[in-house]
């Protein structure tokens, strides 16, 4: 009975409940919206860098990350391969010779990671073949191709069929070089990939670096789901021995770091928005009392306990707040909703944007879980907002309040 | 009659609701500007890291060498230019270099690097680069070592003393071939220079690039970014074919629009922010108004002229905003000197995320009067759109039915 009291008299001040509650609203709107697109941003940066960069496991020779020194290769690493791609879950499986070294064309030279692979099983674990801007991924050139990313190819001034050396030191350190020609280019929405990694055959690489056959530095697994990751990820350990296999997060910790810190600070960016609400709310209420303190020492000199009275105010106060709240939640998710299926375009800051490896094209991503999060803390909003003016409404002597003309 | 004086007497006929009021405009003032004094505080320290370390604030250059960064778009630092270059009195300070690419080995391992041919002495005073050296000691003119960045050391298992093998491509299609003694290693805040600089004397340089006497680029040092302007324009006029100018945004757009990105970002929330106090702001507003209906109404009908009345409302509302603004402002100021003088340092889990992104873990802050006139401005402006309703509301004010409140 108390709601239905206290919803009455939210609406007997028409204008001044209308202003708290278009200020709650928006308020409440701009931060369900903010974080919608803050976590579509991040959302998009991990399944990016999960897709196209890291997969979701590696397994490399214990020694390999530390010294990226060739030698640290690993023996029979296709038989291990064939194996994975047999467990549950495990989409993809590729095997990769990794050489850090230097790629040059007739202008100039760049410092790039320069990765040996199998065009059909590393379709399997990573999107580059989709994100091909020019040529084909790994078709049209029958000598020696090289896949290399967009930047690089501006920087080295290089388009499809051009000619580029790549230099490296063998098994035996020899300094050896090898002629290759841009079979494609790819563009990723992060441009610092782009300019750093560089693709060819296997078996190219294989014959230049004198590597033995059947092994590999690394093996990278792309798993159906990413929940399924850790557990396929302790199935493998299982058979491994000396090799160390990762999940992408502890590979590349601060990407994980990265999601958790956003929604974080989108939470505190909500807090703010509910602290300056709360003075609005807080000066209205007190307004409220003040109109009503006649009424107040009636219903406290007919009986009315002060205990109720008190509840009274803040029921009011969180009524007013969560209808605020709801609307703001109800049209901030609408707004995402629709940002979901659309994109919010950047692109006026796309180079700085994608330098940073985020793509310039921005789907929301609501999370029921921060919806009732935002509801409860509006709740909480209202209470403290309630208690300084419930305070001062019990304390009304209705005696006193009665003798007011 | 002193309006200025009734208007200030009448915002504290209620003094728990004006204050109230007012504590909310200090608090969105307060955060508004410390948000604003950290991020214009990054900002700048972003910039100085990329421009005081490598690019410069402008640089000079053969007009087709940004097209196309190779040895033989280099230039030759004849004396007229170097005169043209002293008629700007803003330029305090001139680097000329000889930057290319090449093959970095050791024993084992070999990593593309940049190297750049610099006059010690002068690049020192523009970059500052003997205080980042960490082992060793820094290059002077005519020393026949090398001084490179510590990741890159380490990639390679160098220190001081060993030496370093450089493979690369001359002026003209020369190869370029040398081997030198490390001198120094260095450390800088930002990881991408760590990875592959290799600093020598400018005459080794181009000896090793067979391009006597030619440099590929000229750095040009202002005071800061904001006395670049007037300088690139004193240039312009004089630097032209074969010669380009370039200023550092043209030279960093990531830079310019990572910044742009983060800018537009904060003005979004510092504007919902501000619209949520400007509710509050109005429902004060009409809190006070309808409370004196009664009293305008007798006002008007015994003379006072509705422009004066309307006057006095504005007054009231803008001194409620002058009270706020200035009291934040007052708040304001310590917070920011203080992190000012002692910038936050970012540590763990953080830290590497900020270094994998290119920038350095640190939140300055600036104390640049914009940061805290641009809250007076914006307070100010919805301080004159929220009068609009009680100016309204006076002129169409009926003065019987006021009467009879």
């Amino acid at each position: 009975m108390l709601i239905q009291v206290s919803w009455r008299n939210i609406w007997r001040s028409r204008t001044r409940s209308l202003v708290v509650l278009t200020a709650i609203t928006l308020g409440i709107m701009a931060g369900v919206f903010s974080t919608a697109f803050m976590k579509g941003m991040m959302d998009k940066r991990v399944e990016t860098a999960i897709h196209t960069e890291l997969s979701h496991i590696q397994i490399h020779d214990s020694l390999f990350r530390k010294t990226a020194e060739l030698r640290y290769y690993m023996p029979g690493a296709d038989v291990l391969a064939r194996k994975i791609d047999t467990l549950p879950h495990v989409e993809g499986v590729t095997q990769r010779i990794i050489v850090q070294s230097m790629i040059s064309s007739a202008e100039t030279g760049a410092g790039v990671k320069i990765m040996g692979i199998r065009p059909d099983d590393e379709k399997k674990v990573t999107d580059i073949a989709q994100q091909m801007v020019e040529g084909k991924y790994f078709e049209g050139i029958k000598r020696n191709p090289v896949v290399i990313g967009q930047k690089l190819a501006h920087k080295l001034n290089v388009r499809v069929r051009s000619k580029v050396v790549i230099t490296l030191q063998d098994m035996d350190n020899n300094l050896t070089a090898g002629a290759f020609r841009v079979a494609g280019i790819y563009k990723t929405s992060n441009t610092a990939y782009d300019e750093s990694n560089v693709f060819v055959r296997y078996e190219d690489l294989a014959r230049l670096t004198d590597l033995p056959a059947g092994a590999c530095h690394e093996i990278a697994i792309r798993v159906d789901n990413d929940l399924n990751t850790v557990s396929v990820q302790q199935r493998i350990k299982k058979t491994t021995g000396s090799l160390e296999v990762m999940s992408w997060k502890e590979i590349s910790p601060e990407l994980s770091y990265i999601t958790v810190v956003m929604d974080q600070y989108m939470y505190i960016f909500i807090l703010i928005i509910l602290l300056a609400l709360l003075f609005g709310i807080i000066n209205t209420m007190l307004m409220v009392i003040l109109e009503r303190h006649k009424e107040i020492g009636m219903l406290l000199a007919i009986g009315m306990s002060r205990t109720r009275i008190f509840l009274m105010i803040i029921i009011e106060t969180v009524l007013l707040s969560l209808t605020g709240g709801i609307t703001g939640i109800i049209l901030g998710t609408l707004i995402s909703k629709y940002f979901e299926y659309h994109y919010i375009n950047l692109s006026m800051f796309g180079k700085g944007l994608e330098q940073l490896g985020f793509s310039s094209l921005v789907n929301t991503s609501i999370d029921p879980e921060m919806v009732v999060s935002v509801t409860i803390m509006v709740i909480f909003t209202g209470i403290i907002a309630a208690i300084y003016p419930a305070l001062k409404a019990i304390k009304y002597d209705p005696a006193e309040a009665l003798r007011i003309e | 009659m002193n309006i200025t004086v009734i208007a200030w007497r009448n915002i504290w006929r209620n003094k728990r609701r004006t204050l109230i009021t007012t504590a909310s405009i200090f608090f969105g003032v307060i955060f508004a500007a410390v948000m604003s004094s950290m991020q214009e505080g990054s900002y700048s320290k972003m910039i100085d890291n990329v421009v005081k370390f490598y690019s410069g604030y402008l640089q000079i250059h053969q007009e087709d060498y940004w097209e196309n960064k190779t040895i033989n778009n280099t230039f030759v630092l004849t004396d007229t230019l170097l005169q043209k270059v002293h008629q700007s009195k803003e330029i305090i300070g001139i680097s000329p270099r000889l930057e290319s690419f090449a093959l970095a080995s050791s024993d084992q391992l070999t990593k593309g690097a940049v190297v750049i041919g610099i006059d010690p002495e002068r690049e020192n005073k523009i970059t500052n680069t003997e205080k980042w050296i960490v082992r060793g000691r820094y290059i002077h003119h005519g020393d026949k070592g090398v001084i490179m960045g510590n990741e890159l050391a380490g990639y390679l298992h160098l220190d001081v003393g060993d030496t370093l093998v450089l493979l690369g491509m001359g002026y003209h299609g020369v190869n370029a071939a040398g081997k030198y003694s490390i001198t120094g290693i260095f450390k800088n805040p930002l990881p991408q220079f760590n990875k592959s600089f290799v600093y020598m004397d400018l005459n080794l340089a181009q000896d090793l690039y067979s391009a006597p006497n030619r440099i590929t680029s000229l750095v040009l040092m202002v005071k800061d970014h904001y006395h670049m302007p007037p300088a690139k324009k004193a240039l312009k006029s004089f630097i032209r074919s074969p010669y380009r100018l370039m200023s550092w945004d043209e030279m960093e757009p990531e830079l310019v629009q990572m910044i742009a990105s983060d800018r537009m970002g904060g003005k979004f929330m510092k504007a919902i922010l501000y619209i949520v106090i400007a509710f509050g702001i109005l429902g004060t507003v009409i809190m006070m108004f309808s409370e004196r209906k009664r009293e305008l109404g007798v006002m008007v009908s015994i003379g006072m002229q509705k422009t004066l009345l309307a006057g006095i409302l504005f007054m009231e509302t803008f001194y409620i905003g002058l009270l706020g603004v200035t009291t934040g402002i007052l708040a304001t100021i310590p917070i920011t000197t203080w992190f000012y003088h002692h910038p936050i340092r970012i540590a763990g889990e953080a830290a590497k995320a900020f270094l994998d992104m290119g920038i350095e873990p640190v939140f300055a802050f600036s104390l640049m009067p914009p940061v805290f006139y641009n809250q007076a401005l914006t307070v100010f402006i919805l301080i004159i759109i929220i009068t609009i309703y009680p100016v309204v509301k006076t002129f169409r004010l009926d003065i019987s039915n006021a009467l009879r409140t």
